[in-house]
């Protein structure tokens, strides 16, 4: 029983992080129908410039603030000079978009910063781990939740309770009629990867806390799918309990399968689990079915 | 195309013999004209596919988002010349156009479907009045606020759109069937509610809509299109006189009376209108 609390409350603090990174693929895909494949590489950024930031002496509260600020800027770069251009082409040509920008930004981080791991120094958060009950915590693991929890917060109020956040969901609903309504389809397409580079940004960041800084967080994204899958691809509220129900299962599963397997199971059980959602649930929890009365 | 229109105290949307071309090569519109008073309600009539409601995203820029555009002639609304502006520019100047078949943002709640009507400008304070506004005129809405608009019922949708659209002070509305899919007496409400925002609001319309009858009754003028081409205008009071509009938009013989079904030869018109 204990070793089941501690690996689920483990989950749960890692699945705010994957929660995070998975209400930005939710985002893109709910705007504009684009499955954003660079979402991994965009986590990778992110990261690397928040460190460089803390490397220069800037506080960590400072520097994930400035790091939310570099990644709007970001964003609306990326829609502007990448996916802009594309508007009006076939999906599946804006995917492929997607996949060459996921190389691109790979490239870039190790032209920068190379491929060394490197880990935030000194160290953000106290090593000393807290008890909760009889389960201990590494105080990364509860800072990253509290942070991934204030900022998923922010971005609910945002879509519930302003005009921009309410016209985002407008468009992703009736496009037409958001447009005949005055919203610029532009803006809200570039708010959307605005957004969801400050949300791949932070959920980077606080996994280089966890595990260090190196190119391999840019898989994140591809493990955030699943939780994207799980939740219904364009619900938010689908994404963040994706994302916390696959970091739970993957530390379920770590813990209990990984001494019968030869290892990995932890990085195949959240797609296994993907695959049987798809079977019976091809929505998700929480996925649109177009509302269709009878 | 003889008659001029009656109504000369000031002209708020004028087209101008427009074109209007899809994908470069589909001509739909061929030089349409249509004359909107200030503060009036003007019917566009049609049968499918005549290019009525292309009319309507040709003023309202929805046009552009279909890769139409408006390749000759020229709308002006307030004197000003708008089919070259982008639809958020269009609807900046105060055109709203409600696009036909319902279409609410399901996923909201019916009170922030209204709320993205108020969109361009408007803070707190004067969205909350807008909001009583429209509560005023669709009371039944009030109780539906915090329902998702998807499962409201069909009346209500399209009380939810024209209401969204008030949201956002129109200048002129460009109401496209609102009448589709609906049951009479829920029709003759929503007509009835057009009818008083027209008066009490001075919203100027242009009308599209299949219900000929409807729409004669509704609007003081009309156009009636055929093929892309306007085919005649006049007052509603000579059109329903029009033995053409009678024998093949109202079904009504000479005398008056309703023609069985039997008799009335769709194929069989008193003259062709373009030769």
């Amino acid at each position: 029983m204990e070793l089941f609390l501690q690996l689920f409350i483990t989950g749960i603090l890692v699945g705010s992080i994957y929660a995070l990174v998975a209400l930005g693929w939710t985002l893109i895909y709910k705007c504009s129908g684009v499955l954003n494949l660079a979402m991994g590489e965009l986590t990778l950024i992110g990261a690397y410039v928040c460190i460089t930031f803390y490397h220069w002496g800037i506080p960590f509260v400072l520097a994930l603030i400035f790091t939310l600020v570099v990644g709007f800027a970001l964003g609306i770069l990326t829609e502007i000079l990448f996916l802009r251009p594309m508007v009006g082409e076939p999906v599946l040509s804006v995917i492929m978009v997607t996949v060459g920008l996921s190389f691109f930004f790979k490239g870039i981080v190790e032209l920068f910063f190379g491929t060394d791991t490197v880990v935030f120094t000194p160290t953000v958060f106290p090593i000393e781990p807290v008890y909760i009950g009889k389960v201990v915590v590494g105080q990364v693991y509860l800072w990253a939740f509290v942070a991934s929890i204030i900022l998923l917060l922010a971005f609910v109020s945002f879509f519930k309770y302003t005009k921009w956040g309410l016209s985002m969901q407008a468009t992703a609903d009736d496009e037409m009629a958001a447009l005949s309504l005055g919203v610029n389809a532009k803006v809200v397409y570039a708010l959307a990867w605005a957004i969801a580079f400050m949300a791949a940004g932070v959920g980077g960041t606080l996994l280089g806390n966890i595990n260090g800084l190196n190119i391999s967080v840019g898989y994140l994204g591809l493990l955030v799918l699943p939780a994207v899958v799980l939740g219904g691809m364009n619900s938010v509220p689908g994404a963040i309990v994706g994302g916390l129900v696959i970091g739970v299962l993957q530390n379920l599963a770590d813990g209990y399968l990984s001494p019968f397997t030869p290892g990995g199971v932890k990085d195949v059980f959240p797609f296994a689990v993907m695959v049987i959602v798809l079977l019976f649930k091809p929505y998700g929890l929480w996925g649109w079915i177009r509302i269709e009365r009878v | 195309m003889a008659l001029e229109n009656p109504d000369t105290h000031g002209i708020i949307l004028k087209l101008n013999n427009i074109e209007v071309m899809y994908h470069e090569v589909i001509l739909v519109l061929k030089g349409v004209s249509i004359d909107v008073p200030h503060g009036g309600i003007v019917a566009l009539l049609g049968a499918n596919g005549a290019g009525k409601s292309t009319t309507l995203k040709a003023i309202s820029g929805l046009l552009k988002h279909e890769d139409g555009e408006v390749t000759d002639g020229s709308i002006e609304f307030m004197g000003e010349r708008i089919h070259h502006l982008s639809a958020e520019e269009i609807a900046k100047r105060g055109i709203f156009q409600i696009i036909e078949g319902r279409r609410v943002f399901e996923h909201l709640t019916v009170e922030e479907n209204l709320r993205v009507g108020a969109h361009l400008g408007g803070n707190g304070s004067a969205i909350k009045e807008r909001l009583e506004m429209v509560y005023h005129y669709f009371p039944r809405l009030v109780e539906r606020r915090n329902v998702l608009a998807g499962f409201v019922s069909g009346g209500e949708q399209q009380m939810t759109v024209i209401g969204r659209a008030l949201m956002a002070q129109p200048k002129l509305m460009l109401l496209d069937e609102p009448s589709m899919g609906l049951a009479p007496l829920l029709i003759k409400e929503i007509f009835d509610i057009i009818t008083q925002l027209n008066k009490q609001e001075r919203i100027p319309l242009l009308l599209v809509e299949q219900n000929v009858k409807l729409a004669l009754t509704v609007a003081p003028y009309a156009y009636v299109l055929e093929n892309g081409r306007l085919v005649m205008h006049d007052t509603s009071e000579k059109l329903k006189e029009n033995p053409d509009i009678r024998d093949f938009y109202l079904g009504l013989s000479d005398i008056g009376e309703r023609k069985s079904f039997r008799q009335v030869k769709h194929y069989k018109r008193r003259k062709r209108w373009l030769t």
